[in-house]
């Protein structure tokens, strides 16, 4: 279009409506010029017109400048002028474009057209009055995201953007209406009163609160996070990230952080914290060998972390360091390691996919944004097929094939005409007969493959479909979801790796002495609490470096604190291995809100800042390693480069995008057990939600009102055969303590299993290890609708 | 008296009956074509074509040349649809020829479905026209049961199933992109072209959308062909006959199917039986609310589309609203934008709020509280419509435009008087 080809001229053109990722649709007409020569001549809006040679374009014709004038002061008239207390006041393209174009006095004697505004949710502000019907908004939530709660209504100049109702808006990317609204019709609620644009400092990351890795921009103000916005990350996301990494960054401004180390229950200073860690565990490994010392980690630290973990474990002859991940996606050492730079798919290229087989995952809850990209290569003709137990509600059309997650590996291999199957009775042959064509016939299809709810041969399954797609001459394409930011980092630098259970055991045995626990909880990752309390109790040292209040730390001898991403910084490689350095946004400290008891200005002025001094995790991990830690950046990443031996292309090109693929793609290591289906009773699997249990997004407040509620979905035949039906009363008896849910049935589901949306709130934990359990019939208990406790008695 | 042929079958107070619609000749058209005389899509299309039937619904478009943009190798279905949501101020000829004729209609449609080999006729009826729409539900069964409509048409393997759909009653609708998307339950905005409505009109299916007065024209053009629908009018420009709707100050408003061509002067004396006791003509607007006050110097204009096009005006839909020397124009032009700023879709700036902005400036002149630079302002304003996403806007700001052009003495006197210098003129 002329409007983008201008911008790349260096000539900006006033604009509106017109939104690169949303198209052109020339509502506003402000960004009318003159065409003076080429194809055709004349006034015509730049976002309408495609750029062609020849074209020969003023901005500056006096009719173009006069009627783009006329254009911001019909605009104006009924906008209340209200830029000193509005937040979007100081980055407004409304109030930018009006200054350029010169309206400065209001000549329109009438009176202003006014609106009542509504309550959509607490992430979003509604200010009606101020929206100069630019439809960003109702395109954006309609025709790119596929939610209707959120529109327009009304014609002529009684217009209205909102809904048919006040109530909290459905859309998991609603945020994104913050950032696109040219004026302040929506704006960001939790970042209200906290400054203007100018007053934050700025700066570029990366999401981690999934594993796609989305760019973010972040602002900061008084050492605490004001408010995050979309970035664009080439190849990842486009313009837009979801609300949960969105609002996922409260826990760096939390009170209730780690802000002192502490030795035994003393608030010591840092030096002497980490002295007295280095001293306990060398002296316990002295005492009991290197091998009664055990460290664990997480995909929430950053690479620098992770590798300063892993050699530390190394240097220190400890035991091998615990990746938790392992435990939380049975599947991502397969993700991992099956994925090659041939078969590896980015988010973007998804978009242009012609047909789409999403097995065991859930885009919409595990990587949001997926969902978008996915949606966008429905739009542009690509089919999408699932096969999944859970009730998928995703916003485009695609058929679900409801198998259980054990089944789901059978059901790859029957698509995959390298893998025979000898099977021929199952109950999918007709949905999968409909599969089997589309990938026939497509030139271009991805398989997108969950890690979480399936096991590791599900994984290998997937990834042999698309190599034998591959093989018959098709641009085929793997693309996986992992549970967090750097599971991928993790899995590459840990190669030895021991897992949770296994790290429990031992410490139960006595064989483990001394417990690091690097921002990582136990408490988060293994079920069984009294299991877990007691070999806790058996440790002589229990220490914890973590920037998040976790059970661990309130619970650990040492406790050194960490600074969080927005502080120190890092790198992370999303599940596609495309690393990204995330930018620190402030130098840390405590927050100014914190230090001064919520009063403004502080009232004590001190010259240093309040605990200003709290290193990256990676640093104190270095100083356990007994080495210096590295000043700067570049000396960090030779080190990471040189001891890690994978992470070369990170010393050659750079981190920003560039890839990184385990040294030989083959298969995973560990084969986990598969899941039986055919047992008595039902599965239960605790899915992950996209407000649901994730360990940062948790901390935030705000998002408590968009969670699900605590719900037990249900096939619809399986609640049928129990006698009960959507919106029941459910109890599950489940070891200690019964749970008590909604009962939610749903055709899509697969019978025999049961599905639990992770809350926050919910101790799921206590369901089992591996994360499904089995629940026998007696254990399920449906009452009626509304009734709580007084159930009919057993089912069957 | 000319020649009536749209009109021919109306009476008094009733519907004409199938009966009577084919011993007028109704009907043969579309048999002959099916049968004894076999017509293929293309032929109709020809003669169409060489009849030059414009399209009625104010644009003029010619009908053979907007089905030839339909592609030969156009997927299926294909719709044709039937606009009849006549919203423009002044226009009730489409009212008239249901109520008179409502086979014509039928036949009409299923002739012109033919020639583009739509199977799925849609009348997009305005929500107002309750009995027209339920006399059409009623007549299209009786086509049905006469085997004209629906499957097997006249046992000749060819389907054509009419239904009607009421509008959602706004005048934004009859504009043909925005009856498209308000057709497919979307809001109703126009949308420009490309891909044009007949690539990609319904649900992205070829969709052909012509006015209820064209489509009444086709029996007639095909089976009386194009030489003789051409002798109709008394002009070379514009062939056929032309119903137009008098409104105002005249002695018989009502409709009247007079040939193209005929004089403004001519349809005011003769047929609308001139003007009202005590009046004296002023002005008049040629077709409808969104076309230009004519000064009087044009009283004697032939009324066709090109020779009016000549001339700086634009005959629209034909609806011809009578001015005399007792009516404030600054007032009717204030009503005019009253109606206009309402039924704007919302879609682009400047008619969304230009138009409010200019109505607002009227009012304040007609209630002596204008200001001398309000012309200016207005003036300017107007310019700026033809910039706007569809053509509303442009239609919506031709009466003021025209009002200053030729009438500015009266907006000025209104600034001196201070006030409305026609109050109470009417009852005098």
């Amino acid at each position: 279009m002329v409007i983008d080809a201008a911008e790349q001229a260096g000539i900006y053109i006033p604009r509106f409506c017109y939104f690169a990722e949303l198209g052109a649709v020339g509502a506003c007409r402000v960004c009318a010029v003159m065409f003076e020569d080429g194809p055709f001549t004349g006034l015509q809006m730049s976002c309408m017109v495609e750029a062609e040679e020849g074209m020969v374009i003023s901005t500056e014709d006096p009719e173009a400048v006069d009627f783009r004038k006329h254009v911001i002061e019909w605009m104006m008239m009924n906008h209340p002028h209200d830029c000193p207390v509005c937040d979007e006041g100081g980055h407004c393209l409304l109030q930018d474009l009006t200054v350029a174009g010169g309206h400065g006095i209001r000549r329109y004697p009438g009176r202003k057209r006014t609106y009542r505004d509504q309550y959509l949710g607490p992430l979003i502000s509604h200010e009606e009055n101020r929206c100069i019907q630019c439809y960003r908004c109702s395109r954006f939530y309609q025709e790119y995201c596929g939610y209707t709660d959120l529109g327009v209504t009304g014609i002529a100049q009684r217009i209205y953007f909102g809904r048919y109702t006040d109530g909290v808006l459905e859309n998991p990317f609603s945020g994104n209406l913050i950032d696109l609204c040219p004026t302040g019709v929506y704006t960001d609620r939790p970042s209200r009163y906290t400054g203007r644009r100018w007053d934050f400092e700025r700066s570029e990351g990366v999401c981690i609160n999934c594993s796609l890795g989305c760019g973010i921009k972040v602002s900061a103000r008084y050492r605490e996070i004001a408010r995050l916005e979309a970035g664009s990350r080439q190849e990842v996301n486009r313009a837009f990230i979801c609300d949960r990494g969105r609002y996922g960054f409260f826990y760096a401004n939390s009170a209730s952080r780690p802000w002192k180390a502490r030795v035994d229950g003393e608030n010591v200073s840092l030096q002497k914290a980490v002295e007295e860690a280095v001293k306990r565990l060398e002296s316990i490994s002295a005492q009991y060998g290197g091998q009664a010392v055990a460290a664990a980690g997480s995909g929430r630290s950053s690479l620098e972390t992770l590798a300063s973990c892993v050699y530390m474990c190394t240097a220190r002859s400890f035991r091998d360091f615990v990746f938790e991940d392992r435990t939380a996606a049975p599947g991502a050492d397969s993700a991992v390691f099956r994925l090659a730079p041939e078969n590896a798919v980015s988010m973007q290229s998804i978009e242009s996919a012609d047909f789409i087989l999403a097995a065991g995952a859930d885009p919409l809850n595990e990587a949001p944004i997926l969902s978008l990209a996915m949606r966008r290569a429905r739009q542009n003709g690509a089919a999408v097929s699932a096969i999944d137990p859970r009730p998928l509600a995703w916003p485009f059309e695609f058929t679900q094939v409801a198998a259980a997650p054990g089944e789901i590996r059978k059901l790859l291999q029957e698509l995959n005409p390298e893998t025979p199957s000898g099977n021929n009775d199952y109950r999918h042959a007709e949905a999968l007969d409909s599969i089997k064509n589309r990938l026939e016939k497509s030139s271009r299809p991805v398989v997108v493959c969950g890690t979480e709810i399936i096991c590791e041969n599900t994984v290998s399954a997937a990834a042999d479909l698309v190599d034998s797609l591959r093989g018959r001459k098709k641009d085929a394409g793997i693309f996986f979801t992992l549970p967090r930011a750097n599971t991928r980092a993790g899995v590459l630098l840990d190669e030895g790796g021991g897992s949770v259970p296994d790290l429990v055991e031992r410490m139960e045995s006595g064989e483990i002495k001394a417990l690091l626990m690097v921002e990582s909880d136990l408490a988060d990752i293994y079920p069984d609490r009294a299991r877990l309390d007691a070999a806790l109790k058996r440790l002589d040292l229990l220490a914890a470096v973590d920037s998040l209040p976790t059970e661990t730390v309130n619970r650990a001898d040492i406790v050194i604190p960490a600074l969080t991403v927005f502080e120190a910084g890092g790198t992370y490689i999303n599940q596609e291995g495309r690393a990204g350095w995330s930018q620190p946004a402030h130098k840390g400290g405590t927050p100014v809100r914190i230090e001064g008891g919520g009063g403004h200005p502080p009232r004590f002025i001190r010259p240093d800042i309040p605990e200003g001094d709290i290193p990256p995790a990676w640093e104190t991990a270095l100083r356990l390693a007994g080495l210096r830690p590295y000043a700067g950046r570049k000396s960090m990443n030779d080190w990471m480069t040189e001891t890690f031996p994978v992470l070369e292309p990170l010393r050659t090109t750079g981190i920003d995008g560039t890839r990184i693929f385990p040294a030989a793609s083959g298969g995973g290591k560990k084969k986990t057990a598969e899941t039986g289906t055919e047992n008595e009773g039902y599965l239960l699997v605790p899915a992950a939600a996209v407000f649901g249990d994730e360990p940062m997004s948790a901390f935030s407040q705000c998002l408590e009102e968009c969670r699900m509620p605590l719900e037990l979905w249900m096939a619809e035949s399986d609640a049928g055969k129990l006698g009960g039906s959507d919106g029941d009363s459910v109890r599950l008896d489940l070891r200690d303590q019964p749970l008590h849910l909604t009962l939610r049935t749903s055709e899509r589901m697969a019978p025999g299993v049961l599905v639990i949306y992770r809350h926050p709130g919910l101790q799921w934990r206590q369901f089992d290890p591996g994360r499904q359990f089995t629940v026998s019939r007696q254990q399920v208990f449906i009452s009626g609708s509304g009734t709580n406790d007084t159930s009919r008695g057993r089912a069957e | 008296m000319y020649p009536q042929m749209l009109l021919k079958n109306r009476k008094p107070g009733r519907i004409a009956t199938i009966g009577e619609y084919r011993s007028s000749g109704g009907y043969q058209a579309l048999e002959n074509s099916l049968g004894s005389n076999f017509q293929s899509p293309g032929d109709i299309r020809l003669i169409l074509l060489e009849a030059e039937l414009l399209g009625r619904g104010g644009a003029a478009f010619p009908m053979g040349k907007k089905m030839s943009t339909v592609p030969e190798d156009a997927p299926y279905p294909r719709y044709l649809v039937c606009n009849a949501d006549e919203m423009e101020p002044g226009t009730f000829k489409d009212r008239v020829l249901i109520h008179a004729d409502p086979h014509q209609l039928i036949e009409g449609i299923v002739l012109a479905a033919r020639a583009i080999c739509a199977e799925i006729a849609v009348i997009f009826i305005r929500r107002e026209y309750e009995n027209a729409a339920r006399i059409l539900e009623r007549e299209i069964e009786v086509a049905r049961k006469a085997g004209l409509v629906g499957k097997n048409i006249l046992g000749s393997g060819c389907d054509c199933e009419v239904t009607v759909h009421r509008s959602a009653g706004r005048y934004i609708c009859g504009e043909g992109t925005a009856l498209v998307n308000a057709l497919q339950g979307r809001r109703a905005n126009p949308k420009r072209p490309p891909p044009y409505a007949t690539e990609k009109g319904l649900w992205g299916l070829p969709t052909e959308v012509q006015n209820v007065e064209t489509l009444c024209c086709v029996p007639h053009v095909v089976r009386n062909g194009a030489e003789w629908f051409r002798s109709l009018s008394l002009t070379e420009n514009t062939p056929g006959t032309k119903v137009f709707s008098v409104s105002g100050r005249v002695k018989r408003p009502g409709c009247y199917e007079l040939p193209m061509g005929v004089k403004l002067s001519e349809v005011i004396e003769e047929y609308a039986g001139g003007m009202a006791e005590g009046s004296r003509f002023k002005t008049c607007m040629p077709g409808g609310a969104s076309t230009q006050f004519m000064p009087e110097s044009m009283y004697h204009v032939p009324l066709d589309y090109s020779a009016l096009a000549g001339e700086g005006y634009r005959l629209g839909t034909g609806a011809i609203m009578v001015f005399d020397h007792k009516t404030c124009l600054v007032r009717a032009t204030a009503n005019l934008m009253r109606f206009f700023a309402r039924e704007s879709c919302g879609w682009c700036t400047p008619c969304r709020e230009g138009l409010p902005y200019i109505l607002d400036l009227l009012d304040l002149i007609e209630s002596g509280e204008g200001k001398a630079e309000y012309i200016e302002i207005i003036r300017q304003m107007c310019e700026h419509m033809k910039h706007s996403y569809c053509a509303f806007a442009l239609g919506a700001a031709a009466p003021v435009q025209s009002m200053l052009e030729y009438f500015e003495e009266e907006v000025l006197w209104h600034l001196e008087k201070k006030g409305c210098p026609f109050t109470n003129m009417q009852s005098r």
